[in-house]
C-alpha cells in the first residue's frame, strides 16, 4: 500500500512536469494566428503611419498578467459577486503554495526545535481561507441559476474533491501532527532528505491521505485554467500589435503557413491546393453552393 | 416552449416548432418615446410558404433561407459534411489563421456567464437562453468532445457531452451563427479572455468553407459578386466615373467652387478607398472627404479600377478564403497606382479587415501600407490644417462607436478629440468607447434582408443601440432641438437609419444620422451654406 502511495505521489510529480512541458510546447508551437485582438485603450492603429511605430513594450503586459493572476482583476471588475469566494480561494491557495515551500526549506535550514508556531497559524489560516472560498463557489454553483448553466458534473466533483483535500490537510496537521510545528517539520525533513524510507513505505493515514490528494492535483494542474491564463497572455491574445514587417519573424511564419494545404470543400474553393494558390485564384464559377 | 426550458439538447429536437417564440413582453424595455410595449407588434412571422420551405425551427426566423432536406439521404449528407468541416476547423493546416484563439476559447471558458450580461442580443431579447454568448460555444464544444474526440460514455456523462447530432442540430446551429453580430463585447468582458464572438465566426466559416452555406447577401451578392465585378454593390468603373462627376456637382453646390476630384492619380500619397455603398446611399460622405482633403492640400486620389473603389470585404465576417482573395485584389490596385499608402474611409469592417486582419496574410511587397482615416483627420482638425468654426455645429451630437474601429482595433480617442473640437454640444453615449454597444447591423446584418430577418434585427439586435441613442438625447428630446448621431461607418449608418425609421422616430424627434467628415465639413468657415441639411 505504502509503495502504491509512493508510486502515485512521485508519479504525480513526474506527470506534472511532463504534462506541463508538453502543454507548454503545444501552446508555444501553435500556428501564428491572424491579428484578432481586442483593445481597451488606444492602439498603434490610432496613429498615422502606424507600421513605423514601435509596439507597446512587453513589461506592462507581463505586469498586467501578474496583477491579473494575483488579484483576479478581471473578475473583480466584471463579476464582483463571484470574485469574493473566488479570490478567497485563490489567496488561500497562493498562501498554501508558499507555506509548503516554507515547510520544505525550513525543514532543512532552521533549528526545528525552535520553530515558531506562526508556521502553524499560516498554514491553518490559508487552508481555512481556501476552504471558505471553495465552499462559497460550490454553493453558488449549486444555487445560482446563471452559474449552473452548462457547468458540467465533473466540475462539481472537482470542488468537492478540493474541499476534501483541504480537510485532509487539516486532519494531517492538526490531528496527526497535533498542530505541533517541530513534529511536522521533522516529518517533512525525513521526506525531503529521504532519511527514513520506512516512514515512506508505511505512512500514517493522515499524511498518506494528503499525499494522495496532492498527487491528484499535480495531475490536474497542467490542465487547469490558471495554466491556460498564462498562455493567453504569452500569445498576445489581447494586445497583439506585432506588425508583419518585411523580413520579420512574423513574415517568415506567414510565408510558411501560406504553403500549407487547404482541404475545405465548398464549391468556391479548390481543395488540394495551398493557401497561397487558393487565395490568388478565384474559381471560374464560384457558385453559392448546395444549400 | 418557454425560454427557461430551452436546453442545449433541445437543438436536436425533431420538431418544426421554434425553440423560442418571443413576444413584446419578453423584450428589454425602451425609453420614451417608444416605451409602450403594448403598441409593439411581435416579430413578423414567416409566411406559410416560407415556413414550409425554409428551416426556421430555432426561433421562427430565417436568415439563411436554408431549404429543408428532402429525405434521409440529404439529412445524412448534411450531418456528414458538418462533421467533415468540424474536423477541418480543428486542423492546424486548414485553420492556421484562427486555430489558436479558437482552442483557447474552447479550453478556457469556466462558464461564469459573465459575458451574457455584456451581450446586447441576449439582454435585448429578454435573456433568451439560445442567444447567450456561451450557448453556441458550449454546443460546439460538446459536439467536438463527443463526435471528434470521441470520449467514452463515462467521461461524456461527466463532462456533459451527451448531445445528439442530427440534421436539426446542424440547421439550427447554422441559423444561430447569424444571431450574433460579432461585436465581441463578450470577449472584452470575459475574465479569462474566451472569445465567443470568434466561435460564432468559426461556425459561420465551417458552414461557408465546407458546406457552401452562407447568407445570400453576404456570399452570392456579396463576396462572389465583389470578386466578379470588383464591388459588392455591382458598381462598374463607368458608373463610378459618373458618380465622381456627380460628386463634383455636389461639391460645387456646397462650396461654390468646382474642383476636379482626383481619380487614378499615379504616385499620389494617399489612395482613399470608400465603402462603395457610400456612393450609392450617402454620396455626401465621399463629397465631404473630397472637400476636406482638397482644403488641406493633400496629395490624394480615388481609383476607378475594379476593387479600387470598394473598401468592403464581407469575407471578414464568415470566410477566410474569400477574405484573402478580396484583400489581395485591393492591394494590387494600390501597388499599380504607385501610391504611398491606402487610407480607409468610414467603414468599420474594412478597417479591421484590410488594416489589421490582412496584415498576417500579406507578404513581401504585397504588405502595402494601410491605415484608418481617423488619425489623419485628427491631425488635420487639431493642427489647424482646416479653418473650422464649432458654432456651425451648435446642435446635440452623440457618437456611435463602430465595434471594428474601437473595441477591435483600438482607435478610440481621435474621433473624440475631433468632436470635442468641433461640436460644442457633444455628449457620449453610455457606455461608450471600447465598451460601446454594436449598432445591431454588424457582421453583415445591416445588408441581410431575407424573410423576417430585418424585423428580428430591428427588434432584437438593434434594440440596445436605439435605447442608447434615445438615452443620450433624453434631455433634448423636444423635436425643436436638432440631434445628430455621428456614425463613422457605412453599415452602422444603414442600421441606424432603420432604427430611426421605427414609428418615424427620426423625423418626429428631429434626430438625424451621418458621418464624422460631414460634421467637419459643416464646421468649415468658408462654406457659403450648411453642409448638413435639416428637414425641420
Amino acid at each position: 500500500m505504502g509503495g502504491l502511495i509512493l508510486f502515485i505521489f512521485y508519479g504525480g510529480i513526474v506527470f506534472f512536469l511532463v504534462a506541463s512541458v508538453y502543454r507548454g510546447i503545444r501552446y508555444a508551437s501553435a500556428p501564428l494566428h491572424v491579428n484578432w485582438d481586442i483593445y481597451s485603450t488606444n492602439s498603434i492603429y490610432a496613429q498615422t503611419d502606424w507600421w513605423t511605430k514601435s509596439e507597446n513594450p512587453l513589461c506592462p503586459k507581463l505586469g498586467s498578467m501578474l496583477l491579473d493572476i494575483l488579484f483576479l482583476r478581471e473578475f473583480y471588475h466584471r463579476n464582483r459577486r463571484l470574485w469574493y469566494p473566488l479570490y478567497a480561494f485563490h489567496v488561500g491557495l497562493y498562501l498554501l503554495i508558499f507555506w509548503h515551500l516554507w515547510l520544505f526549506v525550513s525543514a532543512v535550514t532552521i533549528n526545528i526545535e525552535t520553530a515558531s508556531s506562526i508556521g502553524w497559524a499560516w498554514g491553518t489560516f490559508s487552508t481555512v481561507l481556501a476552504f471558505m472560498g471553495a465552499a462559497g463557489i460550490l454553493v453558488m454553483r449549486v444555487v445560482d441559476e446563471d452559474l449552473k448553466v452548462f457547468y458540467p458534473p465533473i466540475h462539481y466533483i472537482k470542488w468537492v474533491f478540493i474541499l476534501l483535500t483541504l480537510m485532509g490537510g487539516i486532519y494531517a496537521v492538526d490531528i496527526h501532527f497535533k498542530s505541533d510545528v517541530p513534529t511536522l517539520l521533522k516529518y517533512v525533513k525525513e521526506q525531503v532528505t529521504f532519511a527514513d524510507f520506512e516512514h515512506k513505505l508505511h505512512p500514517a493515514l493522515g499524511p498518506a491521505l494528503h499525499v494522495l490528494f496532492a498527487a491528484v492535483w499535480l495531475i490536474y494542474l497542467p490542465f487547469s485554467h490558471v495554466f491556460q491564463l498564462f498562455f493567453r497572455y504569452y500569445h498576445y491574445l489581447r494586445w497583439d500589435e506585432v506588425a508583419n514587417k518585411p523580413g520579420s519573424e512574423v513574415e517568415k511564419k506567414v510565408k510558411e503557413f501560406l504553403k500549407r494545404p487547404v482541404t475545405w470543400a465548398a464549391p468556391h474553393i479548390s481543395p488540394g491546393e495551398t493557401w497561397e494558390e487558393v487565395a490568388t485564384k478565384t474559381r471560374a464559377n464560384p457558385a453559392a453552393g448546395t444549400k | 416552449m418557454s425560454r427557461s426550458k430551452v436546453k442545449l439538447g433541445d437543438m436536436s429536437k425533431a420538431t418544426e416548432e421554434p425553440l423560442v417564440t418571443m413576444t413584446a413582453e419578453d423584450l428589454m424595455p425602451l425609453p420614451p418615446p417608444v416605451e409602450k410595449k403594448e403598441t409593439e407588434p411581435p416579430i413578423l412571422p414567416l409566411s406559410e410558404n416560407q415556413r414550409k420551405n425554409y428551416e426556421s425551427s430555432l426561433d421562427g426566423v430565417s436568415a439563411l433561407m436554408l431549404p429543408k432536406p428532402k429525405g434521409t439521404q440529404e439529412e445524412e449528407k448534411l450531418v456528414d459534411r458538418f462533421l467533415s468541416g468540424l474536423k477541418k476547423l480543428l486542423s492546424q493546416d486548414d485553420n492556421w489563421l484562427f486555430w489558436q484563439p479558437l482552442m483557447q476559447t474552447l479550453d478556457g471558458c469556466v462558464r461564469c456567464q459573465t459575458c451574457s450580461e455584456a451581450c446586447p442580443i441576449y439582454v435585448s431579447s429578454g435573456k433568451q437562453e439560445i442567444y447567450r454568448p456561451t450557448y453556441r460555444t458550449e454546443l460546439l464544444r460538446r459536439l467536438i468532445n463527443k463526435y471528434i474526440k470521441k470520449r467514452g460514455k463515462v467521461l461524456s456523462r461527466l463532462t456533459g457531452d451527451d448531445i445528439e447530432l442530427n440534421w436539426q442540430t446542424v440547421a439550427r446551429l447554422a441559423e444561430l451563427a447569424y444571431r450574433c453580430t460579432l461585436c465581441r463585447r463578450c470577449a472584452q468582458t470575459c475574465p479569462l479572455g474566451a472569445d465567443n464572438g470568434l466561435v460564432t465566426r468559426e461556425i459561420r466559416k465551417l458552414f461557408s468553407e465546407e458546406m457552401g452555406i452562407a447568407p445570400k447577401e453576404v456570399h452570392d451578392s456579396g463576396t462572389v459578386q465583389h470578386l466578379k465585378v470588383g464591388a459588392s454593390t455591382g458598381i462598374s468603373p463607368e458608373a463610378f466615373q459618373n458618380m465622381v462627376e456627380f460628386m463634383e456637382d455636389e461639391i460645387e453646390d456646397k462650396t461654390g467652387k468646382r474642383i476636379k476630384v482626383p481619380v487614378d492619380k499615379e504616385g499620389a500619397d494617399i489612395l482613399l478607398i470608400h465603402n462603395s455603398g457610400e456612393f450609392m446611399s450617402w454620396i455626401e460622405n465621399p463629397v465631404a472627404f473630397s472637400i476636406i482633403f482638397e482644403a488641406a492640400g493633400l496629395n490624394w486620389t480615388l481609383s476607378s479600377e475594379i476593387f479600387g473603389y470598394e473598401a468592403v470585404n464581407y469575407g471578414t465576417w464568415y470566410d477566410d478564403i474569400q477574405f484573402a482573395r478580396i484583400a489581395l485584389k485591393q492591394i494590387k490596385v494600390a501597388k499599380k497606382l504607385k501610391v504611398k499608402k491606402i487610407v480607409v474611409g468610414e467603414c468599420g469592417h474594412a478597417h479591421k479587415g484590410l488594416v489589421v486582419i490582412a496584415d498576417r496574410i500579406l507578404v513581401g511587397d504585397m504588405n502595402f501600407p494601410r491605415e484608418s482615416f481617423l488619425p489623419l483627420l485628427e491631425d488635420l482638425v487639431l493642427h489647424g490644417r482646416l479653418k473650422l468654426d464649432p458654432r456651425k455645429n451648435d446642435f446635440a451630437v452623440t457618437l456611435h462607436d463602430p465595434c471594428n474601429m474601437v473595441r477591435l482595433m483600438g482607435i478610440i480617442q481621435p474621433q473624440r478629440r475631433i468632436l470635442n473640437e468641433i461640436c460644442p454640444q457633444f455628449r457620449e453615449m453610455s457606455p461608450h468607447g471600447p465598451e460601446n454597444y454594436c449598432c445591431g447591423g454588424g457582421s453583415g446584418f445591416a445588408i441581410m434582408s431575407p424573410t423576417n430577418f430585418p424585423d428580428w434585427r430591428a427588434k432584437i439586435s438593434g434594440r440596445m443601440k436605439l435605447k442608447q441613442i434615445l438615452e443620450a438625447f433624453r434631455e433634448v428630446m423636444n423635436p425643436g432641438v436638432r440631434k445628430y448621431v455621428c456614425a463613422p461607418c457605412s453599415n452602422c449608418k444603414g442600421m441606424i437609419r432603420d432604427l430611426l425609421s421605427r414609428d418615424d422616430l427620426g423625423e418626429r424627434s428631429n434626430i438625424r444620422y451621418g458621418g464624422l467628415v460631414d460634421l467637419v465639413v459643416n464646421a468649415m468657415t468658408n462654406l457659403p451654406k450648411p453642409f448638413i441639411e435639416w428637414e425641420q
